[in-house]
């Protein structure tokens, strides 16, 4: 794009931006005069065509001829002298006083040299303008002590706005800062009423492309006095063609990309000045002033002065920007401490993180977070479904590297599905809490779309006035909001650092923990031989004397029976029973504390040919009972114990006959599907039932809910082991009744077992 | 006639002892019973050694019924004992016991027993037992003739 043929108004593409030369635009902004000299004799190669209009003098007839021919002779030499010296910027600006059209004018002289040529920019000023270095002295001490004092980034911010404002009496002065895609968001502001207020708005990365940026970091400061002017254009002699258009990356007057006016055009803006800030040599931020209220010149010593705000405050921001870390820091360390402290404490350490839910997001300022532990998810604030938070955990196990805490604030970028869910995870951290299990701590962030602050009426983003289209904050909003679309807010070193290191405490914990878990288990099991053999020495021990009182009370029954009275033979026979129902409890026990001890054989098993031979085996008592045993389909197999669960539907089949007061018995023998797709097994009666209030307690050992002697008696042993078998398959039971009408044990087979079973056939 | 083999039976209890005697009675077995209360006894009963010193009052039994849970020295290690001696090892050992623990049982029959009788709590049993034990072991097995390698 040609700068000297395009002028403000003219149809600008801004896709072009990224590619325009705004370095050797060809021309200047008009209100000063731009010369190329040749050392050492300061012959004018180059200047600007609006010579004549500034010094009286066609600058076609100033080209060829000594810098001296302009200046009186009382200062050609000191002007020759400050020009040729090394250190040309320390004289600048220098004082001149031209005559022109015949009268005295005085220019302020801004010379250095850039890729082998001196360049020398002359700006109209007046004498009365320039301010006494006293002043300016005390106003820039004033303000520096303020810059210096300020609190935190965010006062450093406003200071600095107030004090540019103050210097130069621009109608609006902002603090913009870029993100690492170089987005912006204005962060202080200083404005006149009639100034659109632009805190806390939004810029697309494109509104500054990037060799502007370049520009910005050599040069502190850029001026536009006025958005309308016509570019005057660069004449040289014939030979400076060879040598290629001027390199003006160093000019004051340097023309501007007519993109540039044009957005200012559209922000209503008449004249604008911006001022770099630099964090270690990288553009950090812009100190950006703009005029609605016409245009506006900045004189020389006020732009320095501005410079100088401009270089003290980029100076604070590492120290001020850490200053406000630092109490967020301080908060976080403490958030991590109360996290820490539950989670010792809490025996399901994700619950401990978990409740109360705040504070695991404000350890990383996320709006969402999950805890993913064991196949158990815990939910805080706003988070993505059950069945995407699945797909992200699977799709995080399947990267590389995935030991280290992941972050992005782009998640769709890398994994496409998170589209679907922007508005609650588009920025994710994921910190890895085991190898090999997939346990993760993931903190989410929405989209930032919907956290930024509206500058206007965000359902009219185009806003046309006077048949002219401008570019409102609102209009750069939009733009901004295609730009950022499907993105987060940048998570904070510190707070990533605060996710790894609680990523590190969980570590710790679980690791302690297991540690623990593996003592406890040593212990439980040495306490569980020995409770086993306990239970074998208590078993013979009771057994003996039982058998003694049994044996002898049975001898003298059969020997003296008929010469005992009604009573005492009574008494005898009594005692017997009790022996009896003494042994058959000591062997119940004995078997319910096996239960619990012997290993399983787990392999896939037919239960159609399990019941049946169990149902073989009790065809006795069912014949007795005159129980009609209904199987309606069959049912599907499962990985369990045969043996084991022969035994399940023995106990359940004989309690089912048991418990039945009917005329005509019945069991059922089925399946079902549970609400979460499980398969559970049934043993249904139309029995006597269990009221509500003894659902639980059946399971108990020793509970029973009859009289000894009703319904053939028992001890009360049946359910729990019934029970144990099925947990140790890792099922569940439970059971449905209603008094009077029947019962239902439902029973479910745990696929999953936590521990390795070794089957039979080795497998 | 054949001469019925002595029996020793290894049994602390003294109930259980006498339930067996007055079984055994009743049953008319001939054979006639030597009792050892402690594993200790047992094998000085075996070896004819200590207590036992006089061959006259420690016959080589044919049978040996062997209660498990002794005191002292226990009827696993006297079973252990009988079958690891060259001499002993012919002699059936049955184990008379109250434990059912699977692992007792199993340790028994890989330790060389020839039968594990579980004592019942119920008469009747009992001596159907017994009259069971008579018929088989007594009635139509051959015991082992030990006299003869005696020294």
């Amino acid at each position: 794009m040609r700068t000297d043929a395009a002028g403000p108004g003219q149809a600008v593409d801004l896709t072009n931006c990224d590619k325009e030369p705004i370095h050797i635009p060809g021309g200047i902004q008009p209100h000063g005069v731009l010369l190329v000299l040749q050392e050492p004799t300061l012959t004018i190669r180059q200047v600007s065509e609006n010579a004549q209009v500034l010094l009286g003098v066609p600058a076609q007839a100033l080209l060829g001829t000594a810098l001296e021919a302009l200046l009186p002779t009382s200062q050609a030499d000191s002007v020759r002298a400050s020009l040729l010296s090394e250190r040309l910027a320390d004289n600048n600006p220098l004082k001149l006083s031209l005559q022109a059209h015949g009268q005295e004018r005085f220019f302020n002289g801004i010379a250095h040299r850039h890729k082998g040529r001196l360049i020398l920019e002359l700006e109209p000023a007046t004498e009365q303008e320039a301010l006494p270095f006293f002043g300016f002295y005390h106003q820039a001490r004033g303000s520096m002590s303020r810059l210096r004092d300020a609190r935190d980034l965010r006062a450093l911010c406003e200071e600095a706005v107030r004090e540019v404002r103050r210097l130069t009496g621009f109608d609006r002065v902002i603090i913009y800062r870029f993100d690492a895609d170089w987005n912006g968001q204005v962060l202080a502001e200083d404005r006149v009423e009639k100034a659109d207020p632009y805190l806390g708005l939004h810029f697309p990365a494109s509104d500054i492309p990037r060799q502007a940026r370049e520009l910005y970091t050599l040069n502190w400061l850029r001026i536009i006095p006025t958005v309308d002017y016509v570019p005057a254009r660069m004449l040289g002699l014939p030979e400076e063609a060879a040598l290629g258009p001027l390199d003006m990356s160093f000019c004051v007057l340097r023309s501007v990309s007519p993109i540039h006016l044009e957005y200012l055009h559209n922000m209503g803006a008449f004249a604008s000045m911006s001022i770099s800030l630099l964090e270690q040599g990288r553009l950090w931020g812009l100190i950006s002033c703009t005029h609605v209220s016409g245009p506006k010149y900045v004189p020389y010593e006020v732009r320095t002065a501005c410079e100088f705000v401009g270089e003290f405050m980029s100076s604070f921001l590492s120290t001020k920007e850490g200053q406000e870390d630092y109490d967020q820091r301080l908060r976080t360390r403490s958030v991590q401490a109360r996290l820490l402290e539950r989670m010792t404490r809490n025996l399901d350490f994700a619950e401990g993180l978990c409740h109360p839910p705040p504070e695991l997001l404000e350890l990383t300022g996320a709006s969402g977070a999950a805890v993913y532990f064991n196949g158990k998810t815990t939910i805080v604030g706003a988070a993505p479904s059950d069945e995407q938070l699945q797909s992200l955990i699977r799709w995080l196990g399947e990267r590389p590297e995935q030991r280290e805490v992941f972050t992005t604030t782009f998640l769709s970028r890398d994994y496409p599905e998170a589209e679907g869910f922007k508005d609650v995870a588009a920025g994710l951290i994921a910190a890895p809490m085991s190898r090999g299990r997939h346990n993760y701590v993931l903190w989410f962030r929405p989209e930032v779309v919907q956290t930024v602050e509206w500058g206007g009426n965000p359902n009219k983003p185009v806003d046309l006035r006077d048949d002219q289209l401008r570019l409102h904050p609102r209009k750069s909003f939009a733009l901004w909001q295609e730009t950022v679309r499907g993105k987060s807010l940048p998570w904070k070193d510190y707070e990533v650092e605060a996710a790894e290191e609680l990523r590190r405490n969980i570590i710790d914990i679980v690791l302690q923990r297991s540690e623990e878990l593996l003592k406890l288990n040593t212990e439980l099991e040495r306490s569980n031989v020995e409770l086993d053999s306990f239970a074998y020495a208590a078993g013979h021990d009771l057994k003996e004397p039982l058998r003694g009182i049994h044996n002898y009370t049975s001898l003298v029954l059969r020997e003296e029976g008929g010469g005992l009275n009604p009573t005492n033979q009574k008494r005898m026979d009594t005692v017997v029973r009790l022996t009896q129902r003494m042994e058959s409890l000591i062997n119940s026990l004995l078997h319910y504390s096996q239960v619990g001890r012997t290993e399983l054989s787990l392999r896939e098993t037919d239960l159609n040919e399990v019941l049946s031979s169990v149902l073989e085996l009790m065809k006795p008592r069912i014949d007795e009972a005159q129980v009609e045993v209904r199987v309606p389909s069959p049912l599907p197999p499962a990985r369990c114990d045969r043996v084991r669960m022969a035994e399940v539907f023995t106990n359940l089949l004989t309690n089912a006959i048991k418990y039945n007061d009917k005329e005509k018995r019945w069991v059922e023998i089925g399946s079902a599907s549970t609400p979460d797709g499980a398969t559970a097994y049934y043993v249904r009666d139309n029995g006597i039932g269990i009221k509500p209030e003894y659902h639980d307690t059946v399971f108990r050992i020793f509970k029973r809910l009859h009289g000894r002697d009703k319904f053939g008696g028992g001890t009360g042993t049946g359910l729990t082991i019934v029970k144990r078998l099925i947990e140790r398959h890792n099922g569940r039971i439970w059971l449905e009744s209603q008094p009077g009408v029947g019962t239902t044990f439902f029973f479910t087979l745990g696929g999953e077992q936590t521990e390795p079973v070794a089957t039979e056939d080795g497998t | 006639m054949k001469r019925a083999s002595p029996i020793l039976v290894v049994e602390d209890n003294d109930e259980d002892f006498d339930m067996l005697q007055m079984t055994f009675q009743r049953e008319s077995i001939p054979n006639p019973l030597y009792r050892c209360t402690e594993g200790e006894e047992a094998l000085e009963f075996l070896h004819q050694t200590g207590r036992y010193a006089d061959p006259e009052k420690a016959p080589w039994p044919g049978l040996i019924l062997l209660d498990l849970n002794l005191a002292g020295l226990d009827g696993r290690q006297v079973l252990e004992h009988v079958k690891n001696d060259p001499r002993l090892k012919s002699i059936p050992v049955l184990v008379f016991s109250t434990s059912g623990n699977p692992k007792d049982v199993q340790s028994a029959y890989a330790h060389g027993a020839s039968g594990y009788l579980l004592k019942p709590v119920d008469l009747p049993r009992f001596e159907r037992m017994i009259r069971l034990f008579k018929d088989f072991w007594l009635d139509h097995i051959v015991l082992p003739e030990g006299e003869g390698t005696r020294r």
